[in-house]
């Protein structure tokens, strides 16, 4: 069965369709039922963590010393700011699920952004899965689901508010990474990194246009360009919704729109649904909603910007991803579940979805840099207003509140501080090349309200998850493993033709990567084909982590990988077996290539990187550490996330339980 | 003729609004419910043939009685299944005449209560569109068209001039109440159009301005209707529509009122002595 499935040429839209498109069956499940949040005691003692995702120590130092950031310099002066370890690897799912539980990846289960089905050898989202309704019943075209799917999130151990929880401590958690769906407590939570828009994706938009154009529809997200025609200054096209789960073949549902253009000037009016709005060309549409429906009594809510990017010659319309309706989710991003809707109440619609930026829009130059920050732009004004609303109602126990503007922005335009990226434009640069200093300043307008709302008594910590570096080259370690003899293809096609392991002969491959550092052995009793057997686990292991090591960049002679750690030395805890057995930690300048965590085999070996997603943190984690800054004296020289999870705890006089191995911070 | 009848409908509720405009519009439509529930047992009572309906009432009664005894008899199961059915020809006959006399007065008073009810009044820093429906002869492509906004009105952008819809539209946005009235100046013909103005808990919200038409004006009697050699047949603006909060839901105002009329109606004809 596993092996018919890898000898189809499976395409990576029905790969795609494979992995995400049981997500439609959910959003039928019956609402979970939070319980509410009750009985919760007043502390005296007050503890704000801002979360700023990828906050860079080196970067920080660099405008503190330029004098840029006055708060956050206020804030250093008073107590702590020193560099923050990160997690092995340092991507932000595993770092944060790191903060949130106290451990290592080996108590957490979150070993990457994607992990491996060992019976498929197909990727797999780490961070949550969708299961479809159990018991269906069929009904010529109709299906009906008899019960409601569910989605899981598969991260392990117990989170830090609700240890909180267990000593009537409140918290308020908002839009904490790894964290979706939001795990049962009584606690406000948010969901954040990890929401998935309406169509189950992390990201989907759409792009209308005359234009001949291509985008990439990517692992989990990107775009779809959409044909369209200009006739009689009228376009007519539809945007895509969630697969229908009560029809035959879960289709996908559609809305029909509209647009009318003025015969002479640049602006046209959309209209959809009861929807009717005007847009200028290069205007942002504000919130709209839309509903997909599956029956005439089913349907789901969404919400989506429209940018009229281009009226003539060439008429190009962008449609943001298909955000959940924060006032109507049609899938859990919030417990209590009413707090979702609070909020929709008092701001209106607002971005759900994990990383709100649409970075594959810029990618693909459907947006330019200059909309991209515009859209950037709103997502810094809505945190912002959510954050002094959170602020006001901030009475007693534990804030934490991300923001995710730092992460988006560094990898976007990190080519244009990095003179050496292959990617580096000076005119460009001289028109953006001060987007990450401007971010790091509007982290610092948000130090400043937060420090203008609490009282002198109340704990501030400012903390990131990792830092950042430039991503110049990629490297291919599917290619690397092939040419070392580690990895065997079956001979017809060319390598470079291969995507997920489609011609692998896993009865003679060892080693196999997916994921963006991680490196699995064909180990005999795990995988579905393994031939590796567990008494040569450990010299196969060591010999590839030095051989990997070892590996250099003809073009710079630099190591590309600094270290390779082995999981069984750098993980503890209940889930070790799940681990990847290697964990690459590169150097700084280097990234897996774009290619090779999906299973294939580009020809180059290290390839330049010449993408607008220019800055990364896939490095070993000492290279690019997170910051850590607090106005209480830390106890630790050379804290790790884990510490603060330790210090958060302690600060409330919780008695650290023994599932957490971090050591209080404060 | 129907603008006169429109406004004189239009002031009896206005009159009766009038204690509400600050309360909740719950008030006012408990209110008007409660009117259109006396005024209809009456109105009823006065137009029906009481004595009839209470006969024939009687008649369906006593078929449905004869089917329960008589169930293993199948002649009179069939003939009191055909006296049913008779007997209630019977009473939707008497009902037609009082339905008749209601028709009118019941769809000029729903026009009018959605005046009151069916939007919402935009509020500083909203925006919503205008729009103009032109009649056939005009050329739209080549329409000299200007907009003059009132002080606190904003024009966002130029009109989007849609050929197959014999539509323009502009997005405006609200930066305070006007007082003042738009104009739109259609090669060179002005016509005004009211902002309705919000700032009330119960406002009437007149969102589409007329040409004249019996039944344009039957649906839309907010305002006075465009002369009949107007070049617009149609001015609208998008506000947003309206539901009454009942416990966390969002119902319409017209399933609203018609519980509420149903419901006081039947509560209260035992005390008018009403057939129905």
């Amino acid at each position: 069965m596993t092996e018919r499935k890898n000898e189809e040429a499976l395409g990576r839209r029905e790969f795609l369709q494979l992995v995400l498109g049981t997500s439609a069956g959910l959003l039928l499940a019956p609402g979970k039922a939070f319980l509410r949040t009750v009985g919760r005691k007043e502390t005296g003692l007050k503890v704000l963590v801002l979360g700023m995702d990828g906050l860079d120590t080196v970067l920080l130092q660099r405008y503190l010393e330029a004098g840029l950031l006055p708060h956050f310099q206020k804030l250093a002066a008073s107590g702590t700011f020193r560099p923050l370890r990160s997690s092995i690897p340092p991507q932000s799912p595993v770092a944060w699920a790191n903060f949130i539980t106290g451990t290592n990846p080996g108590g957490h289960a979150i070993f990457d952004f994607v992990h491996r089905d060992p019976q498929t050898y197909l990727p797999v989202f780490s961070a949550s899965e969708s299961l479809p309704a159990r018991h269906q019943l069929r009904l010529g075209q109709l299906t009906i689901p008899l019960s409601g799917g569910e989605i899981r999130n598969l991260r392990r151990g117990r989170a830090f508010w609700q240890i909180l929880e267990e000593y009537d401590i409140p918290a308020t958690i908002f839009k904490i990474p790894s964290n979706y769906p939001p795990v049962e407590t009584r606690q406000r939570t948010f969901s954040g990194m990890g929401t998935p828009d309406l169509k189950g994706y992390y990201g989907l938009f759409n792009y209308y246009t005359n234009e001949y154009k291509t985008v990439t529809e990517e692992y989990g997200g990107g775009g779809r360009v959409h044909d369209v025609y200009v006739i009689g200054n009228r376009v007519e096209a539809r945007i895509p919704g969630p697969n229908n789960p009560f029809k035959k073949g879960n289709p996908e549902t559609y809305v029909d729109f509209k647009v009318f253009i003025d015969p002479v000037q640049p602006v046209a009016k959309i209209a959809y649904q009861d929807q009717e709005f005007i847009l200028r060309e290069k205007e942002w549409s504000g919130w709209k909603k839309i509903r997909f429906e599956f029956i005439p009594t089913q349907s789901v809510s969404g919400i989506c910007l429209f940018y009229l990017k281009e009226v003539r010659p060439k008429f190009k319309l962008y449609v943001s991803p298909i955000n959940i309706d924060p006032a109507d989710p049609a899938l859990p991003l919030s417990t209590p579940e009413s707090y979702s809707r609070q909020l929709a109440q008092k701001f209106g619609p607002f971005f759900t979805k994990g990383l709100p930026a649409d970075t594959a829009a810029l990618e693909n130059d459907v947006l330019d840099e200059k909309e991209f920050l515009q859209q950037d732009e709103l997502v810094y004004q809505e945190s912002m207003a959510m954050l002094e609303e959170e602020l006001n109602n901030f009475r007693s126990g534990l804030l934490f509140f991300y923001f995710s503007n730092t992460d988006q922005s560094q990898h976007m335009f990190f080519r244009l501080i990095d003179r050496d990226h292959p990617a580096y434009d000076e005119k460009l640069a001289a028109e953006f090349g001060r987007v990450i200093e401007n971010t790091y300043r509007q982290m610092d307008r948000a130090l400043q309200l937060a420090l203008e709302k609490v009282d002198r008594q109340t704990v501030v910590v400012v903390m990131s998850d990792h830092g950042f570096c430039p991503f110049r080259r990629g490297f291919n370690l599917n290619t690397w493993l092939l040419r070392n003899g580690y990895h065997v293809l079956r001979p017809g096609r060319r390598p470079e033709e291969v995507s997920l392991f489609q011609t692998t002969d896993w009865s003679r491959t060892r080693a196999y990567g997916v994921g963006l550092n991680a490196l699995y052995l064909n180990l005999k009793g795990r995988e579905a084909q393994g031939i590796v057997r567990p008494e040569d686990k450990e010299p196969l292991l060591r010999e590839l982590a030095y051989k990997l090591e070892q590996v250099s960049d003809p073009l710079t002679g630099e190591r590309v990988i600094l270290k390779a750690y082995l999981s069984q030395d750098v993980f503890s805890g209940a889930h070790l077996a799940e681990a990847p057995d290697i964990i690459l930690g590169f150097n700084r300048n280097y990234r897996i290539s774009w290619n090779s965590p999906l299973g294939s085999f580009p020809r180059e070996l290290i390839e330049n990187n010449p993408q607008k997603w220019s800055g990364d943190h896939m490095t070993a984690p000492d290279l690019i550490p997170g910051v850590l800054l607090a106005n209480r004296p830390a106890r630790l020289e050379s804290p790790a996330l884990e510490d603060v999870t330790a210090g958060i705890l302690s600060l409330f006089g919780v008695k650290i339980p023994p599932d957490i191995s971090g050591r209080p911070v404060f | 003729m129907l603008w006169w009848l429109n406004s004189a409908v239009g002031t009896i509720v206005r009159v009766i609004f009038l204690p509400f405009s600050s309360a909740s519009p719950w008030g006012a439509l408990l209110v008007i419910s409660l009117l259109t529930a006396l005024l209809l047992l009456l109105v009823y009572k006065k137009t029906s043939n009481q004595a009839g309906l209470k006969q024939v009432k009687n008649r369906i009664k006593a078929s449905l009685l004869e089917i329960r005894l008589y169930q293993s008899d199948f002649r009179t199961q069939l003939g009191s299944q055909k006296e049913l059915v008779a007997a209630n020809l019977r009473y939707l006959l008497y009902n037609l005449q009082p339905l008749l006399v209601m028709l009118l007065p019941i769809f000029l008073l729903l026009a009018q209560l959605n005046l009151w009810f069916g939007y919402r009044a935009v509020r500083p820093g909203e925006t919503f569109l205008l729009k103009v429906r032109f009649i056939t002869a005009v050329d739209i492509e080549r329409v000299n068209l200007e907009l003059e906004a009132p002080p606190g009105l904003t024009v966002e952008t130029p009109p989007v001039r849609i050929i197959d819809l014999r539509e323009a539209a502009w997005r405006l946005r609200l930066e305070e109440p006007v007082s003042q009235p738009l104009i739109i100046q259609v090669n060179g013909e002005r016509y005004q159009k009211e902002i309705p103005r919000g700032g009330r808990r119960l406002s009437r919200i007149s969102t589409v301005r007329v040409r004249r038409n019996l039944w344009q004006e039957l649906l839309y009697p907010g305002e006075k209707p465009l002369p009949s050699d107007s070049l617009l047949s149609r001015i609208e603006l998008s506000y947003p529509e309206q539901r009454l909060e009942l416990l966390g839901l969002g119902l319409h105002w017209l399933l609203a009122y018609f519980l509420l009329s149903v419901i006081l109606g039947l509560g209260l004809k035992g005390f008018f002595r009403v057939e129905i």
